[in-house]
């Protein structure tokens, strides 16, 4: 029984990168970004290739990572270059990379059965390779939270939290908007491909499809955590986020238990989205307080 | 720093698809270090004035030169890098979820370009450093906000903002400043408040100054020089010394670019 829960937990932490990426893209630059879908695909497709290929697991991340920042090059350009609507721009590079992905992994789907990963080094914990997972995810959430927050308190990141805040005093204090956000939204996509891949190395198996709804996943994630933490600080709001998945998948665990049909879990996720949307909305005492939370933003 | 803007020209459509050329061969030179207000009646020009030189919007033609380095072939953000601006709406020149702290370091750093600021290796601002550097300087200025760094510039009240806003644009050695109508949003304790931090960071920075403004009060008591423009046209160039002969009713009657009333000095003719 609790190892299904610390296996939603592991999702979570897979997930968390994916997170990170939407709010960094929604939350700071104020850019509804589509490309995520394409990129956590691609991310998890090019590195299951080249772990097949016997690559190094880092190795293969690390390529899964440059290709994710470079779609989110190719939607920042299109966007900022072109004048293209963000989520025109952002459906444009998604379809592309569907094809791109598919080309890339020569086949729909790539298994990850017979791998071998230092993290079989780590305690169990009791729960089996889940266990092991649970530490190694640990670390890398910790560890991304950690550099973004890092990243956005530097002269850098504050001009990218600028940019996402207001553009037009941005753009009078001398900050290029064009190349601030071309490049948060590389970033973002770097860190949703590096989910993709983490996510096959997961669950075993990468497949072209896995991306569909990776969008909504993130979404959740930030919403989630937003509302049950409130954050204040920049770091917070990212420890938020990444709590957020967890919750999120925890929950759809929770609906699978109660034995809710598969079928119905893409309704089942949007209604937990509206639900926790309208408790950021709601003036319930104790619970929600528009006001608070919208002072309280940190972008 | 001098401006001189030579033979600038600047339209736009209008409904009904017709054209109005607003600015049509408009010169105008302001000598290093002077503070020049600029007045005249609604659609006059005046915003669109310090619009065409921060970058906001393109002029069809002329040249706006800062100390010889043209103006007009610069992207905006590389423009706004020697001009320091304040905008009239006080939401529109500070970044609200940002505090009092990152805000003053953004404008600090308004010489960087994208790539040289620097990320992690360049460390995390504003520093502590910075800090004391900040709270210095608004206790310099008399305004009481050092303590008050780390509060969310939009949980300020409009006045609060606004002196933000004309600190920023203050920092990063501007070689222009450009205030648009800054206190017009403000009620007149907040309006004196600003308009003395105003003269006191004109007269610290040393750089040129152009304060666009619809308060007669202010076009008379401050700067050292008054221009006024009227469908585009310069209509109205005195110096401080001059202007002291004007009245308000004078200046009033002036608004509209009509009637010339007796009391008021002959534009000189300046090359």
């Amino acid at each position: 029984m609790l190892t299904i829960w610390i296996g939603a937990i592991d999702m979570g932490l897979a997930y968390a990168g994916l997170a990170l990426g939407v709010y960094l893209t929604l939350r700071v630059l104020n850019f509804a970004d589509i490309t995520v879908d394409g990129s956590f695909a691609l991310g998890g497709g090019s590195a299951a290739l080249l772990l097949s290929e016997q690559v190094a697991p880092p190795l293969a991340l690390l390529a899964a990572v440059a290709l994710g920042a470079l779609a989110g090059t190719v939607t920042g350009l299109i966007h900022t270059r072109l004048g293209v609507n963000d989520l025109f721009a952002g459906i444009l590079t998604t379809t592309g990379l569907y094809s791109i992905t598919l080309r890339l992994m020569g086949r729909s789907n790539i298994p990850l059965t017979d791998l071998k990963l230092s993290i079989s080094q780590l305690p169990q914990l009791g729960f089996a390779a889940d266990g092991q997972w649970l530490i190694a995810l640990l670390l890398v959430a910790v560890g991304l939270i950690a550099l973004l927050a890092l990243w956005l308190a530097t002269d850098l990141g504050l001009a990218l939290r600028a940019i996402g805040n207001n553009p037009v005093m941005a753009r009078a204090n001398g900050i290029s908007t064009r190349r601030g956000l071309t490049l948060g939204i590389a970033v973002g996509n770097g860190l949703v491909a590096l989910a993709g891949a983490l996510v096959a190395l997961y669950q075993g198996f990468a497949d072209v499809t896995m991306g569909i709804g990776s969008l909504i996943l993130g979404l959740g994630a930030v919403i989630v955590g937003e509302s049950v933490l409130r954050p204040r600080t920049v770091p917070m709001a990212l420890l938020a986020v990444v709590l957020g998945s967890v919750l999120f998948r925890a929950m759809i665990a929770l609906a699978l238990q109660l034995g809710m049909d598969p079928v119905d879990l893409k309704l089942a996720t949007a209604l937990l989205l509206l639900a926790a949307l309208g408790l950021g909305r709601l003036r319930i005492p104790g619970v929600a307080d528009p006001a608070g939370r919208e002072a309280g933003r940190q972008s | 720093m001098t401006l001189t803007i030579h033979n600038l020209a600047w339209g736009h459509a209008v409904p009904g698809g017709s054209w109005r050329q607003l600015f049509e061969g408009f010169s105008l030179d302001c000598p290093a270090g002077q503070f020049v207000v600029v007045i005249g009646s609604n659609g006059s020009g005046k915003s669109t004035l310090l619009n065409l030189i921060a970058g906001t919007l393109r002029a069809g033609s002329g040249s706006v030169q800062l100390d010889g380095c043209e103006l007009l072939k610069l992207p905006d953000h590389r423009r706004a890098r020697l001009i320091g601006r304040v905008m009239q709406n006080p939401l529109d020149g500070t970044a609200p979820a940002l505090t009092i702290a990152e805000n003053l370091r953004l404008a600090e750093c308004r010489r960087c370009t994208m790539f040289s600021r620097r990320g992690l290796f360049g460390g995390l601002h504003p520093s502590r450093g910075d800090r004391r550097r900040y709270a210095a300087l608004l206790e310099e200025l008399g305004l009481p906000l050092a303590d008050r760094l780390d509060t969310p510039v939009g949980q300020l009240s409009g006045g609060q903002r606004q002196t933000v806003s004309l600190v920023m644009a203050s920092l990063g050695a501007p070689r222009l400043l450009l205030l648009d109508e800054h206190t017009a949003a403000l009620d007149p304790r907040a309006e004196a408040m600003v308009m003395a931090l105003t003269d006191r960071l004109v007269a610290r920075l040393g750089c040129t100054a152009l304060m666009v403004t619809h308060s007669l009060e202010q076009a008379l008591r401050h700067g050292d020089r008054l221009v006024m423009l009227h469908e585009g046209r310069l209509i109205g160039d005195w110096l401080a010394e001059e202007r002291q002969r004007f009245t308000p009713a004078a200046l009033r009657a002036l608004y509209g670019g009509v009637t010339v009333p007796a009391e008021t000095p002959p534009c000189p003719e300046r090359s």
